[in-house]
């Protein structure tokens, strides 16, 4: 995959509220459901549509149990993961570079 | 178009870096390790004071009508048991604790190497308090290019510089500049041990105190700081926009 950096991006990473899980994900080694859904201000159903599109990827891995007698689902991810995010990080500095270079004044 | 994509790429990058900073903050908890050190440290005052001298080794035989140096050391027996004991219900505790309070919160911990130095430390401390115990450091000694006096070497291996190594890690850890500067004044205050112009007269079964007073005062006033710090971000959390 050459040219502009753009290109190089994986769409399932990319899209700005699964970036946001795995972001949160990555730090915190583990999260639950409740925390992602505050965190990123989404409804229940939202979130589970992201999560499912991750975890078909393969970017994350889902675990369901009970805290007491209250279920909880925690969120972590994979190797896949974590390489995925690494390296949509990098490519989005790639592009942030890339066209400040051929636009100063952007 | 050009100028879209890279506004674009920097808001994601910085959603990415605002949440992850969110995240950091919810999983310091660094009131509570200090509060701990800072109590078990309180503790260990009236602790100390109901030890007595044991084990007592000279160094230096001297024949009788010899003149010479004889240097003679022992160690307080409830502080020889205490301090160990102190140190490895503290890990087990801040380990416990910042299990629950991540579970709580929603978020995992890294907390796990910061209980096992800590608990390495411990046993580092526990045996070269066993093996100090069975001679005399007078003198000087060279470790890696360092020339150390057997005084130095006592404060290297007391608990109290045990605690400030562990928070050093735990520092590393939370990636927190401040716990950092407290755990570096807190090493500087345990190996210095400076009394700031209060001391008790050597005679007295209190001397001791005034070091621990010391470096429970800073452990407990940083865990102030910290919790104060703590609530008053999560108060401005909830206050709505």
């Amino acid at each position: 995959m050459s040219g502009h950096p753009v290109n190089g991006l994986d769409d399932v990473v990319h899209q700005r509220v699964r970036l946001g899980i795995l972001a949160v994900a990555h730090e915190a080694r583990q999260v639950e459901f409740g925390y992602l859904r505050t965190r990123l201000e989404l409804t229940g159903g939202n979130l589970s549509q992201h999560l499912a599109t991750l975890e078909n990827a393969g970017l994350v891995t889902i675990t369901k149990g009970y805290e007491g007698k209250r279920p909880r689902t925690w969120v972590s991810l994979t190797k896949a993961g974590r390489r995925g995010l690494r390296e949509e990080v990098t490519r989005l500095k790639r592009v942030i570079d890339q066209i400040e270079q051929a636009n100063p004044s952007a | 178009m050009t100028t879209e994509s890279a506004g674009s790429a920097r808001a994601r990058l910085e959603l990415a870096r605002d949440l992850a900073r969110e995240v950091r903050r919810e999983q310091r908890a660094a009131w509570f390790p200090l509060l701990v050190f800072g109590v078990i440290t309180l503790i260990a005052i009236p602790v100390t004071r109901a030890g007595h001298a044991a084990g007592l080794v000279c160094r230096g035989n001297l024949a009788p009508g010899e003149h010479g140096v004889r240097v003679c050391v022992a160690h307080n027996s409830a502080a020889f048991v205490y301090w160990p004991v102190a140190l490895i219900a503290a890990y087990v505790l801040i380990a416990f604790f910042y299990l629950r309070l991540a579970r709580a919160r929603g978020v995992g911990t890294r907390v796990r190497p910061y209980v096992v130095v800590g608990l390495v430390l411990a046993c580092v401390t526990i045996a070269a308090s066993i093996w100090a115990s069975h001679r005399v450091l007078s003198g000087g000694y060279d470790f890696a290019g360092w020339h150390l006096q057997g005084p130095d070497l006592y404060r290297l291996i007391a608990p109290a510089c045990a605690i400030g190594l562990a928070l050093l890690v735990l520092a590393a850890v939370d990636r927190s500049v401040v716990l950092g500067a407290v755990a570096l004044v807190f090493l500087v205050i345990a190996i210095g041990r400076p009394d700031f112009g209060w001391s008790i007269r050597q005679t007295s079964r209190w001397a001791f105190a005034p070091h621990l007073v010391i470096e429970a005062a800073v452990l407990l006033l940083a865990s102030a700081g910290f919790a104060l710090v703590q609530l008053q971000h999560r108060r401005a959390r909830r206050r709505p926009v």
